[in-house]
């Protein structure tokens, strides 16, 4: 599922309180899963630069107890699933920002995530290599059944992968305005899923919405 | 072609210097200066064939070799651990600290004295001074440099499940691995200057010896020799760590 909405509505500030990094103001936060069962992908890969692909891959396997070995061994799996490789030895200065964000995905799908936080981790690429990056990712979690709870600004992208779309009104102290469920069946393609014949009445559905609660914002702004 | 080509650069480089000289040494031989006060190249030369002809100079390199590589490991051990436990636990930082800053706020060198009375003249007051000289600069560096590590490695080292410990080995401490290599050439700087000081100070051997010795006797060949001696002794040093850095930076 995806939560979009204004900026300062606090997404962000959701997943991390999800996974721990941030506690929240007030209230609990019920993930409904472990937090080692928890991984998140940022928009930045944040990979270790002083660590080749396979070591940044194999770091996490081996914080939950995994043998050196067996990690650098399931590290070469996942970057081979996604397509990386002969670039196991590969510093991240070295590796293009499609290559790194797969590498970053490598390392939190390594550790078996049940539920998966995205927080826009697509943003920092360049059109095609993001299409490319959404149909990995997305056929990935499909496969090992991922949970995934992704922020976006994006509403194709939001559509696209998702079942169900979660707007928020404008923070502070946000909260759910709208639930949009998701029509495209699955298993999906997300590129082809933007030619499906419920996802532009859906998308400008949501636009309207979203422009709404920006509008709304502005308008109390203003008052003050 | 020659004259604009970077790959030429060291030729020009040479040449100029090698231009510098012969007029230096036209300069002296026509006594247009003084070589009382400025030797002639073949002169400062002469005397630094001397100085191994005769096997003098190896005591003294040894002294000061010592006193500056010991001052210096000593200095970056100690810099970095200061460096990471004030930047990690804040009581110790408030204690540290200061400290630190006092001693960076004032030209350590004046410390050579005491360090002569405590210590002696021996080898111990040279390792002191240049330790200290070494060790304000690489907790500044460390310390400063962890306070500003990426908090995003910090929070993927955390949302992957690693503890304080495994921040510690897997970002705290590479970090600070790059940024003391990265100070390691101002390091041996201040080690040599330490070392070299201190035995100008108060000491029975060493370079400093040998140039204070020089000054004494108005000895300004001498002088010279020493100084292009611990030119060449630092710039090879300089070498050896950058060839250290780009192998432990490969990363980079």
């Amino acid at each position: 599922m995806s939560l979009v909405g204004p900026s300062g509505s606090g997404k962000s500030s959701l997943l991390r309180a999800v996974i721990g990094l941030q506690k929240p103001l007030a209230g609990t936060v019920d993930p409904g899963v472990k937090p080692s069962e928890i991984g998140m992908l940022f928009q930045d890969d944040a990979l270790l630069p002083w660590k080749t692909a396979r070591d940044n891959v194999a770091l996490g396997l081996g914080f939950r107890g995994c043998a050196q070995k067996s990690a650098l061994v399931q590290a070469d799996y996942w970057l081979d699933r996604l397509g990386l490789a002969g670039f196991e030895h590969r510093y991240p200065r070295h590796l293009s920002g499609g290559q790194r964000k797969r590498v970053a995905l490598a390392q939190v799908l390594a550790q078996m995530p049940k539920l998966l936080l995205m927080d826009e981790p697509f943003a920092s690429l360049d059109a095609i290599v993001r299409a490319r990056v959404i149909q990995d990712v997305a056929s990935l979690v499909e496969e090992e059944r991922i949970s995934v709870l992704l922020v976006t600004h994006d509403l194709e992208e939001a559509i696209s992968l998702s079942d169900r779309v979660y707007l928020l009104s404008q923070g502070p102290r946000a909260r759910i305005t709208q639930v949009y469920d998701v029509p495209i069946p699955r298993p999906r393609d997300p590129v082809k899923a933007r030619v499906h014949p419920s996802f532009a009445p859906l998308y400008e559905k949501l636009w309207n919405d979203l422009s709404h609660e920006v509008a709304f914002d502005q308008r109390a702004e203003a008052a003050e | 072609m020659i004259l604009t080509d970077p790959r030429f650069a060291l030729l020009r480089q040479l040449t100029a210097f090698g231009l510098f000289l012969l007029i230096w040494e036209a300069a002296g031989r026509y006594e247009l200066i003084n070589p009382l006060f400025v030797p002639s190249p073949s002169r400062i030369g002469a005397s630094l064939y001397e100085l191994f002809a005769d096997g003098r100079i190896w005591p003294h390199l040894e002294a000061t070799f010592t006193a500056a590589l010991v001052g210096l490991a000593l200095g970056i051990i100690v810099g970095i651990v200061l460096g990471v436990v004030a930047a990690l636990v804040p009581p110790i930082a408030e204690l540290v600290e200061p400290v630190m800053t006092l001693l960076n706020a004032i030209p350590r060198v004046v410390l050579a004295p005491l360090f002569v009375i405590w210590l002696g003249i021996e080898l111990a007051s040279k390792i002191a001074l240049a330790f200290i000289l070494v060790a304000v600069v690489i907790f500044f560096t460390v310390y400063g440099g962890i306070r500003q590590v990426d908090r995003k490695l910090v929070e993927r080292i955390v949302t992957l499940g690693g503890s304080r410990w495994d921040l510690v080995r897997h970002v705290y401490l590479p970090s600070v691995a790059a940024w003391v290599l990265g100070n390691l050439k101002v390091a041996v700087g201040f080690a040599f200057t330490g070392a070299t000081v201190g035995e100008f100070v108060g000491a029975s051997r060493g370079l400093g010896y040998l140039l204070s010795f020089a000054q004494s006797t108005y000895n300004a060949a001498l002088m010279f020799a020493l100084i292009f001696l611990m030119m060449v002794v630092v710039l090879l040093i300089f070498a050896a760590a950058g060839r250290l850095e780009k192998f432990l930076l490969r990363w980079q």
